[in-house]
């Protein structure tokens, strides 16, 4: 009991070591009383904080719309080109900001709020899919079968059946996909157009652009308040429904269950949504006013970047070695926390609070201010860290723990507990059973956990710019670099680097 | 549990192991930091000589785009994150001083932020280029020009404070009172030039945009090589140039300062600086370097280009960023 107990300061350490202090430090060192007071008296920051909850607040919806769907689709049913589905519906997540906003605004032509919520669904399907397939795809379907062989109406099934079964999960992706789109910057501050901005946006400028760090910070805090807030309603209850859940396979198609074209419109019209920004790439990394040149892709592939020093090769096994580490760091300590917190015994109720409400903490804080947090905390020996290499993937795997916790708790939670008595009933040793048990029964959500945090790495920009870095450049970077710099050349290598991105996590997702 | 938490350590301490390696180089003497922002790519190779002469190598560390990197300067200054600074700009400047954050600094580089056209589409077009900012709000040349959000991005920020050079303190809030609706804000150079503007790899559709003048050459040494230009698609608009010039600097609290100085030389020396317009596309500050062909038949140095001092931007930034959003929204 007392290892287990140590186990759990792991996951609630890490966290304070890498973003509790660094931001209390930040709070400590510019926030002030009198300052919010003018923050809040400021009718502008106001408009601003206005803004940033309700285009959050209608993401979300727009996002459950596509992708519940698509999530019951997948996980219900077994049909040619499923898991390519999958994989196209999870690649945005890792794609650079600039990547996915250009190609929605390449097609939607306009900046404004509509482009907004296109690019947060675009960014966000998956979050849902990889939270909520997983806890779906272990709820027997007998159960519905049953409800229908009744005489239930499909609405009757689903409020009945399915809704209380997923209803934890879908509640942790919604309050997710409320904290990123609420704190997104890249999306907001490319399609939103000028006259859009958002508290996050606000905290870059003012941080920033003219350095009213004091502010920033007092946003922050703001910022982080409001977070706290959804995640506190949107906490699951203590007393779940925990009936008994066999991992069932999908149905196939070709077997011609009934309102299968209902299972087709559910996946291919969030995939057309999904994949359009996608193709854009792909389009811009082969053509250049009018003419189809492939030269980008064969300068890419000699190993050479336009403008840049660093070659094709050496930046992408830096991003791989990052995204490995962090999914690593990330999952073993997202298994641990789930562990803890799937086990419902009440008189532990107070510490999974706690670590909840710890694990949550990488959504709530601000990238900007965590970077400067970072930057202004460790820099001291033996305390430098600020500009070691390390620092990257830890990072990653700091912002990656709080949705790998959420793919893996829901399916914790559904591991019966009387298999677990049965295999200790039959001598088997605590060890053995939680390999035998728990690791074979939440291999597919700690694959989705593994492909999601490394995906997380890939496509991270935030934190990362504000760290200092040596030779650390990750394709991420040089996407945005590329992008950054006048020549077709140059700009085409960027989408080919991109589409390279597309392509590779396409292969990745669709296996995990 | 017990192997569990082995396992965990395990993964904890090989994590640490591959760190190590980056803290093995940092404090050696002979080595010295240059601190740049993410942009920085010099020429390959091209500090062999300062490490030959002097035996000092040179470690180039990054951390952000200017405004990043100059703010987290800001933060940390006295206890810095390398011993030089390359890129704090005229816009910059006296943040920087306020803060002591520099111990010395010198002028490393110039550019100019200048309107750039696209010269087909005029060719195409029964209209001429216009040649002075007061031609924007004439209703020919309405609704052509892209410029960035002068709060996010630093050439938006030079065009603003161009116009506010060029019109006075008491007109330029009527000249973008007049161009109001007929110029759109893009909230990047990237997405301007790259996105909205017609005469680069976009499709876009605003044949004037707000770049550099040193993108022209750009576009000939970078244009597809299926498609090679024997010069470039786009002119810039001379009468339109901001100037833009970076500094170099030493971090006060560099434990280094000896080699941080003779760094600093060697980036001011002629080998150094000729190296900077193909790989930086700046032009370079020290008068007895050569400048490459490309450049002197395609790069645009204004020869009377609009400016604003550090001190009265750095007075006034703020204000006017706030006039502009007042008037723009």
């Amino acid at each position: 009991m007392t290892a287990r107990r140590l186990l759990s300061f792991l996951p609630v350490g890490f966290v304070a070591v890498f973003l509790v202090l660094p931001f209390l430090n930040t709070v400590d060192t510019f926030f002030s009383v009198s300052n919010t007071r003018d923050v809040l008296s400021d009718p502008s920051m106001l408009r601003i904080l206005w803004f940033s909850l309700w285009q959050a607040v209608l993401s979300v919806l727009a996002t459950m719309i596509f992708a519940i769907p698509a999530t019951w689709a997948l996980s219900r049913f077994q049909f040619p080109g499923a898991r390519l589905c999958r994989g196209l519906l999870t690649t945005p997540f890792v794609l650079p900001s600039i990547v996915v906003a250009a190609g929605v605004l390449a097609i939607s032509q306009r900046t404004g709020v509509v482009s907004i919520l296109w690019a947060h669904v675009v960014f966000n399907v998956a979050v849902v899919l990889r939270i909520v397939s997983p806890r779906w795809a272990l709820l027997n379907p007998r159960y519905e079968q049953s409800a229908a062989t009744l005489g239930a109406s499909p609405w009757q099934t689903f409020t009945h059946i399915v809704w209380p079964n997923i209803r934890s999960a879908v509640n942790s992706a919604a309050a997710l996909v409320f904290a990123y789109c609420f704190t997104s910057f890249g999306v907001i501050s490319i399609v939103g157009g000028f006259s859009r901005r958002t508290i996050e946006t606000e905290i870059f400028t003012q941080s920033v652009r003219l350095g009213n760090t004091d502010v920033a910070i007092t946003l922050a805090v703001l910022q982080m308040i409001v977070v706290l807030l959804v995640f506190q309603i949107s906490r699951p209850s203590l007393l779940q429904t925990t009936s008994t859940h066999v991992s069932s396979a999908p149905i196939p198609l070709h077997t011609k269950p009934r309102g299968r074209w209902i299972v087709l419109v559910s996946v291919v019209v969030p995939v057309i949504i999904v994949a359009l920004p996608l193709v854009a790439t792909l389009i811009r990394s082969v053509s250049y006013r009018g003419h189809i040149s492939f030269h980008a892709w064969t300068t890419v592939f000699g190993g050479t970047l336009p403008q840049l020093t660093v070659s094709t090769w050496r930046v992408i096994v830096t991003s791989l070695l990052f995204s490995l580490a962090t999914a690593i760091l990330a999952v073993s300590l997202a298994l641990i926390a789930a562990q803890q917190m799937g086990r419902q015994w009440f008189h532990y109720a107070e510490q999974h609070r706690i670590l909840r409400f710890v694990t949550s903490l990488p959504l709530v804080v601000s990238a900007a201010t965590l970077g400067l947090g970072i930057v202004i905390t460790y820099n001291t020996d033996p305390f430098a860290w600020r500009s070691h290499t390390w620092l990257i993937p830890v990072i990653h795997a700091l912002i990656a723990l709080p949705v790998a916790i959420r793919i893996l708790e829901p399916a914790v939670q559904a591991i019966p507990p009387s298999l677990r008595a049965g295999a200790a009933l039959l001598g088997s040793s605590p060890w053995h059973t939680w390999l035998r048990i728990d690791i074979a029964l939440l291999r597919p959500a700690l694959l989705r956990s593994v492909g999601i945090s490394a995906a997380i790495s890939l496509g991270e920009f935030g934190v990362t710019s504000f760290l200092t870095r040596s030779n650390s450049t990750t394709v991420t970077m040089t996407i945005s670099q590329l992008l950054g710099r006048p020549g077709a050349l140059t700009q085409q290598s960027g989408y080919v680097l991109a589409s390279l991105l597309i392509v590779l996590t396409v292969g990745v997702t669709s296996r995990a | 549990m017990k192997r569990l938490s082995v396992f965990i350590v395990a993964v904890a301490s090989l994590a640490a192991c591959t760190s190590s390696t980056s803290e093995n180089v940092e404090k050696k003497p002979a080595t010295v930091t240059l601190l740049a922002y993410d942009a920085f790519t010099p020429e390959e190779g091209i500090f062999d000589e300062f490490t030959n002469d002097t035996g000092i190598t040179v470690k180039v560390v990054t951390g952000g785009d200017s405004g990043v990197l100059v703010s987290k300067a800001i933060l940390t200054a006295g206890n810095p994150e390398g011993d030089v600074l390359w890129g704090v700009d005229n816009t910059m400047l006296s943040r920087a001083e306020q803060a002591s954050l520099l111990t010395s600094y010198e002028p490393v580089n110039t550019g100019d932020i200048c309107i750039n056209a696209d010269k087909e589409w005029f060719a195409s077009s029964d209209i001429p280029i216009p040649t002075r900012l007061e031609d924007l709000v004439l209703p020919q040349y309405r609704g052509l020009l892209v410029t960035q959000d002068p709060v996010a991005s630093s050439p938006g920020l030079g065009f603003l404070l161009g116009t506010i050079a060029h019109f006075g303190e008491g007109k330029w809030r009527a000249f973008w009172e007049a161009l109001k609706g007929h110029v759109h804000i893009a909230p990047d150079w990237t997405t301007a030039y790259t996105v909205d503007f017609s005469g680069s790899s976009g499709n876009g559709k605003y044949p004037l945009v707000v770049s550099y003048g040193s993108s022209p050459p750009a576009e000939v040494l970078y244009a597809d090589p299926s498609n090679p230009l024997t010069e470039p698609t786009t002119s810039v608009i001379e009468s339109t140039c901001f100037r833009q010039t970076e500094y170099v600097g030493i971090l006060r609290g560099t434990t280094n300062s000896v080699a941080a100085e003779a760094l600093v030389m060697y980036l001011l020396g002629k080998k150094f600086q000729e190296s900077m317009p193909l790989s930086l596309f700046v032009f370079p500050v020290n008068q007895e370097a050569v400048l490459p062909d490309l450049f002197v038949k395609f790069a645009l140095r204004a020869k009377d280009p609009l400016t604003v001092s550090p001190q009265d931007i750095e007075l006034n930034r703020e204000k006017w960023l706030n006039e502009w959003r007042a008037i723009l929204l």
